[in-house]
């Protein structure tokens, strides 16, 4: 790391309204496969990763506050984004009102697309002192209602304004590890669903590997120890996997709660990490310290170290929004999902 | 400027018709025009057809006025179809009504043809919808009974008219419709039915929403000085009004008054020398329910805003001071787009000359009559007045 | 048939992404969306861009059932129900028209505050058309 501080200036965060709860999915299949996940979140009819991410955007720029017309970096992160050949950051720049001579990078190919796009977005300010990134991940993650792996499958969105002056979190350093791996959550070019070939033990070792070894690398360099992190956010494909993680990383229950998301909103895929780092934001103190770790089938892992620096917080929070929520129940939910043909 | 009068009206059934396309349906309102005209017409001396027609049948897009004179045994005369939405018909007339007020024509005729029901029901809303502002709007997802709806909500929440007021319209010209042969529907309908129809645009239901029709009208349109060689009792237009309104209505002056309807009439009333009281009926533009009412209003037959009273109060049955939609309206009459106008001629034409077909829903001994014509949400309005 | 091409709705993306309207030169009302002449003086056609704040009041409303649904909105009311319209008078003077979203039917009053935002309007020919809707404004 060279001298220069950058790090988040503004944040934003968006839940969609609309909820399922757990017992609704055992009453249509018996069962319920995401672990510690209780209900969760789900896009309107008209919604999608586009317009929620158009509007985490907004509120990450008026959180600072900061005009669209300054930001000369934007980033988009997505799995489930409508197009799979369109440039998708158009749609949020006009949206947002972000500059049209912004540099833009969608990034959709896997669930570590938000950290992909947040290191993107600081590498960015590093580079350019006075300049800012608006980085933003919304995610929908859709497969098969036959699928397992769809039971956990939530939506929501968060955004970061990233800068080198007037922080609230600056970045103490990142880290990554990236490898082969196959046959774990992909989807090859026609298809609009996810797949996963549902080898556990596999999957689950390839998801420890990865991020631990990415977040070993990074408390190395730091000189960091586990216990100093107050938050710590981690993938949340369920709500169990921060613990398993987390425990071979030394951190502890209390460490992970703020960020724990996926309990109430399901999985986030490549809005995951962002999000559950926007909860963290939300009620850390200056001081603080976060750890993010982020997971992408295929594979790879970044982890994020921040220290927290100004206690300007987003509205409304992530939890205000977890708060205030409307039931459907599973055939509204097949319905809204587009699944009944 | 020359003197206009109207000496043969005819009109085919209104109704769904399979094996009727816009040709035959033309045809049938010809010979039951050139049937009315009492000493007669040489085809040869019609020197002019205006058509009004939205959809051209779904095929014929250019040439359709070309196409339905032909086949009625006028290939060589001077015809041009007049689009504005739903007011085809009424702005048919007006132009009839002109080339022969100019000199120009002697012979004319004004008419009105739609083919609505050989389409899907998909097809038939990207038609339907596509005579308020498309670009706004349709694309807020609604169509006509949407804009309507959003009228009558308003005029509801300003002045306090109810939901009754509305079924009331439907109620009235069903039951004026069920003595109309020629009606799409020919039954009467209760309050408590009208007011319980299923939502279709609330506060709009089923039953404030016209129907679509095939259908075709046509009248003959000649120079006064020679109307007495066609009949001994011709009808006079002694007065044309037309006006053109903000489409959307969200540009509008006022969301509870139809600008075009109001400049039309008044317009209309300054030519024949005449005023809202002297007219004795009125066929008037109901596609909805509300849009019945807002004619009340915008004709100047009540003041703005009372005309849930108006209606209440009985003015506009057949038996009332101020009859309104003898024939059964479009509510029971049915709406071929391009004919009502030319149709709601051919329902005063009769009356007018005590000549329609069920004593029922004759009015009897008027003299003055009016038409008025909508297009769409109301942004081309014409109105003739019709004078024995 | 009549629809609305790609070209002619991508020409709307200023209104209907970014809610620019024009301020008359000559009268200093606002017209949205925007006509070649002032709507108002009917006299100018001098105009300077404004961003509107996108906030306004419910003018009139209406639910559109499934009767009364144009062709790209028929799946929208079948899968989720009668949906509401509004014409709502903007902060800046002007009336438009808009779907509501993020709102029940029954929760829509008179002259309730709402703000636009970006949503799905709806698909043609595989194209996704984005616009505004009107949310409540709390």
């Amino acid at each position: 790391m060279n001298g220069m501080t950058v790090g988040i200036s503004g944040y934003g965060s968006y839940v969609p309204r609309l909820r399922i709860k757990k017992e609704d999915y055992a009453a249509a299949w018996g069962s319920f496969s995401a672990a510690g996940v209780s209900e969760k979140a789900v896009m309107g009819l008209d919604e999608d990763v586009l317009t929620a991410a158009t509007k985490v955007s907004r509120r990450a720029l008026e959180s600072v506050p900061l005009e669209g017309g300054v930001v000369s970096r934007f980033a988009l992160a997505s799995t489930s984004a409508p197009y799979v050949e369109k440039l998708l950051s158009g749609t949020v720049i006009v949206g947002a009102g972000i500059s049209n001579g912004a540099f833009s990078s969608d990034h959709t190919t896997s669930t570590r697309a938000g950290t992909e796009a947040l290191i993107a977005g600081f590498e960015h300010v590093m580079a350019n002192p006075g300049g800012h990134a608006l980085v933003a991940a919304a995610d929908a993650p859709r497969a098969s209602m036959w699928s397992p792996i769809e039971h956990g499958f939530g939506a929501g969105a968060a955004a970061f304004v990233l800068s080198s002056s007037n922080l609230i979190a600056e970045l103490e350093g990142h880290a990554s590890y990236a490898t082969e791996h196959f046959g774990e959550r992909f989807k090859v070019t026609e298809d609009e669903l996810v797949h996963d070939l549902s080898v556990k033990k596999f999957f689950e070792a390839s998801l420890v590997s990865n991020t631990t070894k990415a977040a070993n690398a990074l408390m190395k360099r730091l000189g960091r120890k586990p216990e100093e992190y107050q938050h710590v956010a981690i993938q949340q494909p369920d709500a169990k996997v921060p613990s398993s993680v987390g425990g071979k990383l030394m951190f502890g229950e209390p460490q992970l709660a703020s960020a724990l998301v996926s309990k109430s909103l399901g999985d986030l895929g490549a809005a995951s990490t962002p999000v559950a780092l926007a909860a963290a934001l939300d009620v850390a103190k200056v001081g603080d310290r976060i750890m993010v770790i982020s997971y992408g089938s295929g594979a790879g892992s970044d982890a994020i170290s921040l220290k927290v620096v100004g206690d300007r917080k987003a509205t409304p929070s992530v939890q205000a929004q977890i708060d205030k929520k409307e039931y459907i129940n599973y055939v509204q939910y097949l319905k809204i999902k587009g699944a009944i043909k | 400027m020359r003197k206009v009068a109207i000496v043969g009206a005819g009109q085919s059934k209104y109704g769904e018709f399979p094996e009727k396309g816009i040709k035959e349906l033309f045809f049938d309102a010809y010979k039951d025009m050139v049937a009315s005209v009492d000493k007669g017409i040489d085809p040869k001396t019609i020197e002019a057809a205006y058509i009004g027609n939205l959809g051209s049948g779904g095929f014929q897009l250019g040439n359709m006025s070309a196409l339905v004179c032909e086949y009625v045994g006028l290939p060589y005369i001077h015809t041009v179809r007049i689009e504005n939405a739903c007011g085809s018909g009424g702005y048919a007339l007006v132009a009839a009504v002109m080339d022969v007020m100019s000199g120009n024509s002697k012979v004319a005729i004004a008419g009105g043809v739609e083919k609505m029901t050989d389409v899907s029901g998909t097809k038939q809303k990207y038609w339907l919808g596509v005579s308020g502002d498309t670009e706004y709007e349709r694309l807020a997802g609604t169509t006509f009974s949407g804009l309507y709806g959003l009228i009558a909500h308003r005029h509801m929440h300003q002045f306090g008219t109810k939901r009754e007021h509305l079924s009331m319209v439907a109620v009235k010209n069903h039951k004026n419709g069920a003595q109309n042969p020629k009606a799409q529907f020919q039954r009467e309908i209760t309050l408590e039915q009208a007011m319980k129809a299923p939502i279709v645009a609330y506060p709009l239901n089923l039953f404030d929403c016209c129907s679509t029709t095939d259908g075709a009208s046509a009248v003959l349109v000649v120079d006064a000085d020679i109307a007495k060689q066609f009949t001994d009792t011709p009808i006079y237009v002694t007065g044309f009004g037309t006006s053109s309104d903000y489409l959307a209505i969200h540009d509008r002056v006022d969301t509870c008054t139809l600008e075009g309807t109001r400049r039309a009439s008044q317009k209309a009333y300054k030519m024949a020398g005449r005023t809202a009281k002297d007219i004795q009926l009125a066929e008037v533009h109901d596609c909805f329910t509300i849009a019945e009412l807002l004619a009340y209003e915008d004709l100047g037959f009540c003041e703005k805003g009372k005309a849930g009273q108006f209606i209440e109060e009985g003015h506009t049955q057949i038996t009332g001071d101020k009859p309104v939609n003898a024939s059964g309206g479009l509510k029971s009459k049915g709406h071929p787009i391009g004919s009502t106008g030319t149709g709601q001629a051919y329902e005063m034409f009769n009356q007018l000359r005590g000549t329609v077909q069920k004593p029922a829903r004759q009015v009897k001994g008027i003299e003055r009559g009016l038409v008025h014509n909508v297009g769409g949400s109301g942004g081309t309005v014409a109105v003739s007045i019709l004078e024995r | 048939m009549a629809h609305v091409s790609i070209p002619m709705y991508w020409r709307t993306i200023p209104q209907r992404y970014k809610m620019l309207g024009q301020k008359c030169k000559k009268c200093g009302k606002v017209n949205f969306p925007p006509k070649g002449v002032c709507k108002y003086c009917n006299a100018s056609s001098e105009f300077e861009e404004l961003q509107l704040s996108g906030k306004g009041t419910v003018h009139t409303f209406v639910l559109i059932g499934a009767g009364g649904a144009p062709p790209e909105f028929a799946d929208q009311e079948k899968a989720g129900g009668s949906y509401p319209v509004a014409v709502v008078e903007l902060a800046e003077g002007p009336k438009v028209i808009g779907q509501m979203s993020d709102i029940s039917p029954k929760d829509v009053k008179m002259g309730m505050g709402v703000k636009t935002e970006l949503k799905k309007i709806y698909s043609e020919e595989g194209v996704i058309r984005y616009g505004f809707k009107f949310v409540p404004d709390q």
